[in-house]
């Protein structure tokens, strides 16, 4: 009984994703792309449409109402002598009228996500079209990014709750005794589901009996067919990006008063696990797999408040562990070990030079690190810290990403992972401090061994997730790891079971010391946080993760991986052994990132899972591959972007408060340019190749002669 | 001499169509055997079959007295079982060098340990082997080149390298001469018939006639997934089955002409 009402009850989500996930197959047939963006096109949309209702929450915060926000921000700071200069500064804010009625605000919030649809055709998609499918990838990585992180800048992070409009409303009286179940259904329910029906045989009927449909159809086997039919393919291209974001809007609005815009963000996964279920190219598969997978996670939930269910098991763990389960069963048994013969793989890869001279390159590092350290000069501490920790995830996705070209969105939650796990085992359940509210139960391990801990359930859990890349590759195997970020997010991070106290509140870890020595950066005596001897201690973990990277690539295992990066089948019928090598590789990395985690629960005087929030793994990613994702200065030059130094500095300066939404942005931006202009190569190599065009023109030799690649000479210096 | 592979109703299925269809095939030990027959007749299918690209639904492929069978892809070329790919399938990113050290380097559960304390994991057997896989395949001088940059036949040639690099007992070789011009392809089965000197025994298929009928001891020829015919060069070009199935009346006799002048220019280029 419970579970039949819970099947009814997820229609509600399910007709959600199953719009999100036709607007997917809309785009994917349209031009090849999965969009990772798509839940963040229905986020802005949702955002756009309560900004112009204006309807205060519970919290009552709210403005005038009935302005829109166009999907960027003023990188134009309001200070100084540019005030003084009166730059006219780009407009964002465009007010419409006070309280506008719900239809025209319909239409208004549908004409910004057809214009953020052209946005994305015009500035990302077209100029991609010939490019890898991994730029297409990263670009559209990079625009969910961008789109999350302006909608922070451009509407706040304040909680929003809507109560929705007409039928789709949850002020109205619920179903009492719903079919003689007892229980009460929510009003809209039922109309949800009905909406998502009707709109998905209108998308359906749309592409089945309309000339435009029948052109991409046509265009989706070869552009040829388009042509004939008289529509340039690229015509259509744009037309399908409006028509996916349009229904992307809808769905956001319509499924408002049931959760909050910047939750949607984040319903893409279980978008993905829709359009999938309809192979990504059928419409109705798509409707029919968002509806079942709404009803199958509410029945899962339903399920959990039976007495025979397991406590470690929590509610919102089911509820985003049932995407994951569809995705990875979808795409394992679809999948194959080997590609098959003639499969198109991602397309021509970033080239991998090793890093000469690794040892002058990271002395330099090192000794630039300390001058920076709070020994000399206390200022930039935090900073270099930050970066520091920044740069080993980074080390940890030039491993997984760059080296063996496994597209793992999760590696950041394995830090969190670590970070919890190290808490958990270190805690004892005495306060730290005396200004603490909660206590941490636990067995009280030394520290050297928690932070084992730690780091061994990060590796654990990357294997586990390695598992499935055995058989899904490329841009599904994003799918499969985006859907993991949330699943173990839920399932663990946030498990009180589990993770004790730690998984609701911010915890302090509990006194870090090594073999005797106080690591922590907390100082115990002058409480001051930043404390020199962690500074020196994540200074050297950095520098030994930086040589043992580059001794990696130089090495055997390196070769292998880019073997494996480049062709998996040449790889086995080398006799190189591809599953072994794989998981090896998701271990390395996992191994790096779980000691990201151990540096960020020393660091951090409070541990939180917001911390770790899937989108600060997606600015680790972006600028990763900004600095460069095959190399170790990639690494370092996208940490230092990111961890604090110049980005943040500039960011703080005029997004009070919200620096990491800036970050985000410019991260995003930076992703999708690097994606078209570089083909994800990154800074690294662009100026190591710019700075040997220079030399060679210089000495009049001819450049074909320095094709071998050498990074260090060039970028030692901004180290 | 002893059978190096030896298959028994080999039979692979794709959704209905048999496109290997009860083959039975037997390489011994030290010689040069050679498949050949028209486009889409299911020689590429039978090398896929027997080291482990496709799965085989009848019948069973023994190699050197292992059942291949339960056997993945990377052991049967660790058993020195090793093909090279029509479609080239090099590692596009990686120098030829590096392309043939990706063969050549064992590896085992310490590999990593060793890369990371930068201990040397090359021997002198390792480099030789190189340079002489190199030597075979024409590419001495090319080492640091990336395959991309090469021609499309020296790029063939990269994955014969690479496969010999792999210390092969049995080298299965899927048009390897394809893109080559004739004296290119002349040169390159001098150098084959050469590895059987290297106890390397060689499984030729190539449309290239003269190359075939020139190097090889023992030629089957397969049609619609059937081998039709087998023997020595002369009895496979006499046969009329495979004249008529296979090279058409003319250009049979084209072709077996030019393959009696071949032969005789490869034999000393063999010696
Ligand atoms: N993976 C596959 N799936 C379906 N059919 C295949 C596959 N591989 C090969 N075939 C079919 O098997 C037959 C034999 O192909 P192939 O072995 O490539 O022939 P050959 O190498 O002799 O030209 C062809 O009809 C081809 O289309
Ligand atoms: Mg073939």
């Amino acid at each position: 009984m419970e579970l039949l009402f819970g099947l009814f009850a997820g229609l509600a989500s399910g007709s959600v994703f199953a719009l999100l996930g036709a607007g997917l197959v809309i785009a994917y047939r349209g031009s090849g792309v999965i969009n990772f963006a798509h839940g963040s096109v229905a986020a802005y949309a949702a955002f756009t449409w309560d900004e112009l209702r204006d309807m205060p929450g519970p919290t009552g915060i709210g403005n005038e109402g009935g302005s829109i926000y166009l999907p960027w921000f003023d990188p134009i700071p309001e200070w100084g002598f540019l005030k003084a200069l009166h730059i006219n500064n780009l407009p964002v804010e465009i007010h419409i009228m006070t309280d506008p009625p719900a239809w025209l605000a319909m239409i208004i919030t549908l004409m910004m996500s057809a214009f953020i649809g052209l946005l994305m055709h015009f500035l990302v998609f077209r100029p991609l079209r010939n490019s890898p499918m991994l730029a297409k990838v990263v670009g559209s990585v990079g625009i969910m990014l961008y789109l999350q992180a302006v909608a922070l800048l451009n509407f706040g992070n304040s909680n929003r709750a809507d109560d929705g409009f007409w039928v789709f409303n949850s002020t109205s009286e619920p179903i009492t005794n719903f079919i003689g179940m007892d229980k009460n259904l929510p009003r809209s329910t039922p109309y949800l589901a009905v909406a998502a029906l009707i709109i998905g045989f209108g998308a359906w009927a749309l592409y089945r009996y309309t000339r435009f449909g029948l052109a991409t159809r046509a265009a989706d086997e070869n552009e040829k067919g388009a042509t004939l039919l008289g529509y340039s393919p690229q015509f259509l291209a744009g037309l399908n990006w409006v028509i996916s974001s349009v229904l992307a809007g809808l769905a956001g609005v319509i499924f408002l008063h049931k959760t909050m815009p910047n939750q949607l963000n984040l319903y893409v996964v279980s978008a993905l696990a829709a359009a999938l279920v309809g192979s990504l190219t059928s419409i109705p598969g798509a409707i029919a797999g968002g509806l079942g997978l709404g009803a199958f996670a509410s029945m899962g939930v339903s399920a959990t408040s039976y007495e025979w269910w397991p406590d470690w098991l929590p509610v919102d763990g089911v509820r985003a562990f049932a995407p994951v389960l569809v995705v990875i069963l979808v795409l394992y048994f679809r999948g194959h070990k080997l590609p098959i013969r003639g499969t198109v793989g991602l397309g021509r890869q970033p080239r991998a030079p090793a890093t000469k001279h690794p040892v002058v390159g990271v002395g330099v590092g090192v000794v630039i690190a300390l001058v920076m350290s709070n020994i000399f000069i206390s200022k930039w501490e935090s900073t270099l810290t930050m970066t520091l920790v920044a740069i080993l995830a980074m080390l940890s996705l030039v491993v997984l990403l760059g080296f063996l070209g496994q597209i793992s969105l999760v590696q950041w939650t394995l830090a969190g992972i670590s970070s919890f796990v190290l808490i958990r085992l270190a805690s004892d359940g005495v306060k730290v401090r005396p200004m603490d509210f909660f206590v941490v139960t636990g067995p009280g391990w030394p520290d050297p061994l928690a932070a084992l801990g730690g780091v061994v359930a990060a590796v654990l859990l990357g294997l586990l997730i390695g598992i499935p890349a055995l058989r899904i590759r490329g841009v599904q195997l994003a799918v499969v790891t985006l859907a993991s970020i949330v699943a173990i997010e839920d399932l663990l991070m946030r498990n009180r079971p589990v993770m004790g106290t730690a998984a609701h509140t911010m915890n302090p870890t509990p006194k870090p010391e090594w073999f005797g020595q106080y690591v922590g950066a907390l100082d115990e005596n002058s409480n001051q946080t930043d404390y020199w001897k962690f500074t020196l201690f994540a200074i050297i973990v950095t520098a030994l993760a930086g040589l043992f990277v580059v001794n990696l690539r130089r090495g055997v295992t390196g070769r292998r991986f880019l073997a494996i990066r480049s062709n998996e089948r040449a790889a086995a019928a080398a006799g190189v052994n591809v599953a072994r090598t794989k998981m090896l590789g998701f271990g390395v990395s996992s191994f790096l990132a779980g000691l990201a985690g151990v540096l960020i629960a020393y660091k951090m005087p409070m541990v939180t899972s917001e911390f770790f929030s899937p989108f600060v793994g997606l600015a680790m990613i972006a600028f990763v591959y900004l600095g460069g994702i095959t190399t170790v200065w990639g690494a370092v030059l996208g940490g230092m972007l990111v961890g604090g130094g110049l980005l943040s500095e500039f960011g703080s300066l005029h997004f009070e408060g919200i620096t990491q939404a800036y970050i985000n942005a410019v991260g995003g931006i930076g992703l999708i340019v690097n994606a078209i202009l570089t083909s994800g190569e990154g800074i690294s190599l662009l100026v190591t190749n710019q700075a040997k065009a220079l030399v060679a023109s210089m000495r009049g030799t001819d450049t074909q002669e320095n094709h071998a690649d050498e990074i260090v000479s060039t970028e030692k210096e901004s180290v | 001499m002893s059978n190096l592979l030896e298959t028994k109703d080999l039979t692979v299925t794709f959704g209905g169509l048999n496109a290997n269809d009860h083959v039975d095939i037997e390489v011994t030990q030290g010689s040069f055997v050679g498949l050949i027959g028209p486009n889409g007749a299911g020689k590429t299918t039978f090398i896929d079959a027997i080291t482990g690209f496709v799965p085989t639904s009848a019948g069973s492929a023994i190699f050197n007295g292992h059942d291949l069978s339960e056997l993945k892809p990377h052991e049967r070329a660790q058993l020195g079982l090793v093909r090279t790919f029509q479609s080239l399938e090099l590692f596009e990113d990686l120098s030829v060098r590096d392309n043939l050290l990706v063969a050549a380097h064992p590896t085992s559960w310490y590999t990593l340990l060793l890369d990371v304390l930068r201990m040397r994991q090359s021997n002198d057997e390792i480099e030789k082997r190189i340079e002489w896989a190199l030597e075979v395949a024409g590419l001495t001088g090319l080492e640091e080149e990336l395959p991309t940059d090469l021609p499309h036949g020296q790029r063939k040639l990269v994955g014969v390298a690479r496969a010999l690099a792999a210390q092969p007992n049995l080298v299965l070789l899927d048009e390897p001469a394809a893109g080559l011009d004739t004296a290119e392809s002349n040169a390159l089965g001098g150098h084959l018939r050469g590895l059987l000197d290297h106890d390397v025994t060689v499984f030729l298929i190539d449309h290239d006639m003269g190359l075939v009928l020139s190097v090889c001891d023992y030629i089957y020829v397969m049609d619609f997934g059937k081998i039709i015919a087998a023997g020595t060069p002369e009895e496979v070009r006499t046969n009329p089955e495979v004249v008529a199935a296979y090279l058409g009346e003319e250009a049979g006799e084209a072709q077996a002409r030019s393959a009696e002048e071949l032969r005789g220019m490869s034999d000393t280029a063999g010696e």
